[in-house]
Formats: C-alpha cells, structure tokens, sequence
C-alpha cells in the first residue's frame, strides 16, 4: 500500500467506529486455504482478538481476487476494503486501537525488525515449501489451490500461481536453495526469535504486539497443517519457549474467548502437541 | 504475386455449348467481316466458354459455382444479366480486388455463330494486407495492427489478426473463416480472442481470453447461427473505490456456451432504413458442455419501419431478454443485462438505469424496451441527393425497465414487476449515418419515470453506436 493510501484510509477510519459486522475473508478452509494464506489469517485474527475487535470469518473461493492488494486475508469495515497485516495494524490503530503504543522508539524498531524477519523468512520459507518443492507443490498446493475451478481452467490458475511464485523466488534469490537449507533458515529465524521471547510472556514483556500476532500466526499454522513431510514443523518444535507461547496464546485468545461468547467467530482447529 | 495467367474453363457438362448447337449452324464459314456482323440481342446464343484471366492462387473449383449460371443463359440480355450477378458473387467472395467483364462472340475451331464467349477479367488481393489505426475513446488510446490473409488457401478462406495496444489494455483476436464453395451464406469460423473491458458504470475490469467456433447457414428467409464459446473470464475492480457487491464478483470463471441466433432482415439498409422488418432471436446456453457457469439466456429485437408522407419514416422497435440462472450459483455481473444510454433509453447515462450498489450499476436477469421514432429530412433539405442525406432529424419516445425477478414467482408476477417503474424519455434531435455500419446522434432529451439510484442526462446527450433502439 502507498503512502498516500495509507494516509486516506487512516484519515477516513479514524471517523467511525469499529462496527459490529466487520468481516475478515479468506479462501475456503477445508479445500482450499494454503499453509501460507492460512497463516496470514491467523495473524490478522489473533491481532484483532487481542485487540477486542469483533470479527467474523468468512470463506470465499475468490478471497484472493476480490481482495484489493491480490493477497488474503483482507478485512470488510463499514464500507472500508483493507489487507494484510500491516495495513490492517494501521487502520485499527486510526480506529484508536493500538498494541504497541507502550513501547519506546527503540521497542517499536525492533518489534519492526522482527516482523520483518518473520516476513522475509517463515512467509518465504513456507511459500518455498509450498510451490518450489515438487511434491508438495503436486500432491497439496496445486489441487488445494484450484479446487473451485472447472477443468482445465484449475491447471492453468494453479500453474500461474506457480510460476509466479517461481518468478518471486528467482528475484529473491531463493530459487537456488534446497529444501534442507530452507529448514536451516527456517531453523535459524526460530533460534533469533526463541532468543528474544526468552522467558517472558510475550515478545516485549507483559503486553502482547502485532508481532505476538504475526508469529502466533505463522508457527501456530506451520505446527498444525499437515503437509507432506513433517520436517518443517520438527523444525519449529525444537523451540520449547515458541511452544509454550503458542499454547499460551491459544489458550488466552482462542479457547476462552470461544468458551465466553460461543462465538459466531470461532476459529476451529487441531490443538498443539 | 504479380504473373498473370490466363486459364480457359470448360463449360460445365450439364450446359455443353454442343447442346445448343443447331445443325445448319455449322456450315457457315465465309471470310467477310460484313456478313458476320449480326443483331444477337432477340437471337438464342450459345455462351460456349468462360474464362476467368488474372487467376494466380484462387482454385478454379470454387469458381465454377459462381460462374455457372452464365452458362444457362440464353440471349444476349440474359447473358449480360447474369454475368453482371456472377461478377457481383464473384466480388462477394471478397478474395478479387476488382472484376471486370467481357463478351465476345466465340473464337476458334468449335466456335458457332451464336456463340459466345465471356471473360471474367479479375485481380486478386494481394496474399497479405495490412492495417493501422489509432483509437481515443474511454479514458484510453490504442494502436490498432490488423493483418488479413485473404484467400489463404486459394477457396476464400480468409484469416484475420488484430493487435491492439492500448495505454491501459492490450487485446488481439484471430479468425479463420471458410464458406461452403458456391454458397458463400454457409460458412464456418474459428476464433481466438483476448479482449479486455473497462466498464465505469459497474466499475468493473473483465478480461475475457476464449475460442468460439460457429457455422452460419439460411434456411428460406432468415439466417441462423450456431455457435459454441468457451472463455476464461477474469473479473476485477477498476478502482479501489468500487462497491463491495462488485468485489465479491471478481475472481475467475469459465464459460462455455452454446447458442443459437436466428435473423430475418428484410429492410433496405441496417442504418436509418425506410422500409422493412427486422427479428433477431438469440439463445444461450451455459453450463452443460463444461465451465463453472450456468445460465440460460434469451434475447429478442423487433423493429418495423414504415415510410409515410414526405420522406418521413416511422421506425419502432421493442427489445427484450431474459436470464436464468441454472443450478445454485447466482448469476454473474458479465452475464446480467444492461440498459439506458444514448443507443438505448436515451434521457440516462450509459447503463445506468435498475440494479444498483454503491452507485455501480450491477445489471438487471431481465429487461425490456420499446422505442417509436419518427424520422423526417433535415429542415429546407440542405444539401439534398449528397451530404445531406447522410442526416435526419428524429423525434423519439423510448421505454423500457430492467430488474431482477424471483423466478419462484410465476410469470404474472414478472409481468407486474416489469411494468412497474417504467423508465422513459421523449425528445428530439439529429441522426448522422456513418457508411452502412454506425450511426451519430445529438438529441435533446427529457427523462421520464426516473426511480432513485438512475442517472440521467436531463438535456443534450450525444451518442454513438451500432446498435440503435
């Protein structure tokens, strides 16, 4: 998102009130949702609950496309059309509800720091997984990805996204690595942020953050999506502190809000091991 | 390119010259010019050979279905009648850049008195042709390539390409066609497209990449077309601003479609006609040769023209359609009808009348509309029997509403719905014809009926189109 985007949605949001019937979208949960969409959109819930905003869920098999920046998941605010994360930290926060506004200038760098390594490694890592390893690319990404569509639009829509992820990798540099030297990384993103969460609660002491949020998002998934190997979720579980910030968060922001309100947002899925 | 060769037909069996031979014919032989000399305009002649100079790629094969009737003619006037038709098929076939004609009486060993020969003297296109335009037009230039094959395999097949390339869009389309020899009306075409759309009214984007393949043929009077399509549809906003209800239709989908249109097309001209019908069905079946798109569509257009006093001309016309949705997914925003406009209902913005979100006009399952128009020649006539015939003045009154129906309802119901909320207009103004094809018109127009969520042009309205209510 632009600059002056960002400028006018926080300008125009700032003026209502966060309204009952905001809704979050994704693609469809059984058949379609991928590792690193459905990450994402954990993110953005777990922001919103630990932010008390109401949100509901709803799945499409367009997500993607009615979304306005192409990515998922994007959020439905009065008339307002708002995604990823980082916009959406930005509109809540112009809706006058913020995470991070305890924290220093110092803090806040940081906290960006680390948001953007889980970005530019776990989102990468997973994305990798998903579309440059040929297994899991032909035995899950592929089918999963163009389930709602008719033949033979389905293999021309999944082999698209392919390539384009193919093409995004290439420009990263990714697109020489293996898979082990993927998990290396993915290894080493969780060793710097196993080393920063330390023995505290959350990531910047008592107060949860966007960035609890997003690595919630991002291990939470990797630990309970089945793919074609477990390697990548082994990876994660060597990090007993990650795990135990999963389950705390889980429970905290997930399974007691769900027993409060039997809500019609509920976020079902497996628990952790 | 560019040899020239002369190839002489035999006459076709059936027609052989031997059979209208007399006897006594034959024996005539002397030398002097004077003798020879004859009146043949009441007399039988015999058109003994055709010939058809200037053939390079073009096979003889399909000539000889044009040409054959010249051989059945059986005085001089018949004669010039019908190699006159024949040079008019012969242009029709579109592969001759000119055709001219020349009878003579027969030459050679087996000529006879009466005998005839006719030349068909042609010139071929050229194997490849090219074209180039710039357009302007909605927000958006572009560069037209057109390339055009034709006669590519020496039977009026013809190939097109078009290539446009626009500051926002590029689109390009190609197309074989190939008519059945001696009945150019039967004919068969293949098509590969990509088009892209930019709709402000829905604010839509729709991008639409297919094949269709289609066979035309008459049968007595009218004209009928089948035809399949199967095409990859991507819809998208155009701003970030577009209505919610116009997000949730983006996305992709694949349409195949069988349909079938039937026209019956007896007026003197498709633009400003003075007299004559005109009835177009059209049909369209969805969904059960394939794609994720269900619907069945039906469409019609009347219009009655009639000359009354003074070169004036009533033209009236109704059109009407029907969508229904098949199967539990509802229709789509590409699929919906639209109405209103300056080649519609005029006195309203362009598509902008019935369904609604957010100020994106979203398209009606069903819609009707009626116009009456009473065309006269431009005041005092300036410029009579040349440019100023290319105008007309015209009064209208149009008609119409568009909605979306509850097909649990019964057509009773339907019928009141679609008669509630009428929107119409009345006004007057002028008419250019552009060629044979498109039309102008400048109007002043006073909307009627207008319901909330409508946009009008209350006043002067300008338009330009194909299609005309």
């Amino acid at each position: 998102m632009s600059l002056a985007a960002e400028a006018f949605v926080s300008q125009i949001a700032a003026a209502e009130p966060w309204p009952e019937s905001a809704t979050l979208y994704q693609p469809l949960k059984e058949d379609q949702i991928l590792l690193s969409d459905s990450a994402s959109s954990l993110a953005v819930q777990t922001f919103l609950r630990m932010c008390g905003l109401p949100i509901q869920v709803t799945c499409r098999p367009n997500a993607e496309y009615m979304s306005p920046s192409g990515k998922v998941p994007f959020i439905h605010v009065g008339n307002q059309v708002v995604s990823e994360l980082g916009p959406i930290v930005q509109f809540a926060k112009a809706k006058g509800n913020s995470l991070s506004d305890g924290l220093d200038d110092v803090q806040r760098a940081e906290m960006k720091a680390y948001m953007e390594l889980v970005n530019n490694m776990l989102l990468t890592a997973e994305l990798y997984i998903q579309w440059c390893d040929d297994s899991t690319a032909s035995e899950i990404s592929r089918p999963r990805y163009s389930s709602p569509y008719a033949w033979p639009l389905n293999h021309v829509l999944s082999y698209q996204k392919q390539w384009e992820v193919r093409k995004k990798m290439n420009a990263i540099g990714w697109a020489g690595k293996n898979l082990e030297q993927v998990y290396e990384d993915v290894s080493q993103c969780c060793q710097a942020l196993s080393q920063r969460l330390g023995t505290q609660p959350y990531f910047f002491n008592k107060q949860p953050t966007e960035l609890d949020a997003l690595v919630f998002g991002h291990l939470f998934t990797i630990l309970t999506t089945q793919l074609a190997s477990d390697d990548l979720a082994e990876k994660v579980k060597a990090f007993s502190n990650l795990l135990s910030f999963c389950h705390r968060i889980e429970q905290t922001y997930f399974k007691e809000h769900d027993r409060e309100s039997s809500g019609s947002s509920r976020h079902s899925k497996g628990s952790l091991p | 390119m560019g040899t020239v060769h002369a190839r002489s037909m035999d006459p076709l069996p059936m027609q052989g010259p031997e059979l209208g031979v007399q006897a006594d014919d034959m024996d005539l032989g002397e030398p002097d010019r004077e003798e020879k000399q004859e009146v043949l305009e009441n007399k039988d002649v015999v058109v003994q050979r055709v010939h058809i100079d200037g053939l390079g790629r073009t096979k003889e094969d399909i000539l000889t279905y044009e040409i054959a009737d010249v051989f059945r003619a059986k005085s001089l006037i018949d004669v010039m009648k019908k190699s006159h038709e024949a040079r008019q098929k012969l242009l029709r076939m579109g592969i001759f850049r000119q055709v001219e004609v020349v009878i003579d009486t027969a030459e050679g060993a087996d000529a006879v008195p009466n005998g005839l020969d006719v030349t068909f003297e042609v010139k071929e296109m050229r194997r490849m042709t090219g074209s180039y335009n710039t357009m302007v037009g909605n927000n958006e230039g572009s560069m037209v390539l057109g390339l055009k094959l034709p006669n590519v395999f020496g039977r009026a097949e013809k190939m097109t390409f078009q290539f446009s390339y626009g500051t926002k869009e590029t689109s390009y389309g190609l197309s074989f066609f190939k008519p059945q020899p001696g009945h150019f009306e039967r004919n068969f075409s293949l098509n590969l497209y990509k088009v892209t759309g930019q709709f402000p009214w829905s604010s839509v984007r729709e991008t639409d990449k297919g094949i269709s393949t289609e066979i035309s043929f008459p049968i007595w009077r009218t004209n009928h077309t089948l035809k399949w399509e199967g095409v990859w549809r991507e819809l998208g906003c155009l701003a970030r601003t577009a209505s919610f209800a116009v997000r949730e239709e983006s996305g992709h989908s694949l349409k195949s479609s069988l349909s079938h249109a039937m026209v019956i097309d007896t007026r003197n001209s498709s633009i400003l006609p003075r007299k004559g019908a005109l009835l177009k069905i059209n049909q369209e079946l969805a969904g059960y040769s394939g794609g994720d798109v269900t619907f069945l569509k039906e469409d019609f257009e009347i219009q009655l023209n009639k000359t009354l006093f003074w070169d004036s001309v009533l033209s009236t016309s109704l059109w009407g359609g029907m969508l229904l949705p098949l199967g539990d997914k509802p229709s789509s925003i590409a699929d919906r009808f639209y109405l209103g406009g300056p080649t519609s209902v005029r006195g309203f913005s362009m598509y902008s009348i019935g369904p609604q979100s957010e100020g994106d006009y979203l398209g009606g399952e069903a819609y009707w509309a009626g116009g009456v128009h009473l065309y006269t020649p431009l005041p005092f006539r300036p410029g009579r029997g040349g440019f100023g015939d290319l105008f007309r003045t015209h009064f209208f009154l149009n008609a119409g509403n568009l909605c979306n129906l509850n097909y649990g309802e019964g057509p009773r119901a339907h019928l009141s719905k679609l008669a509630e909320c009428i929107r119409w207009s009345y006004g007057a103004g002028i008419v250019l014809r552009l060629g044979n094809i498109a039309r102008l018109e400048l109007n002043y127009c006073i909307p009627m009926g207008v319901q909330s969520g409508d946009r009008i042009c209350d006043g002067v309205q300008f338009g330009a189109g194909i299609r005309f209510l």
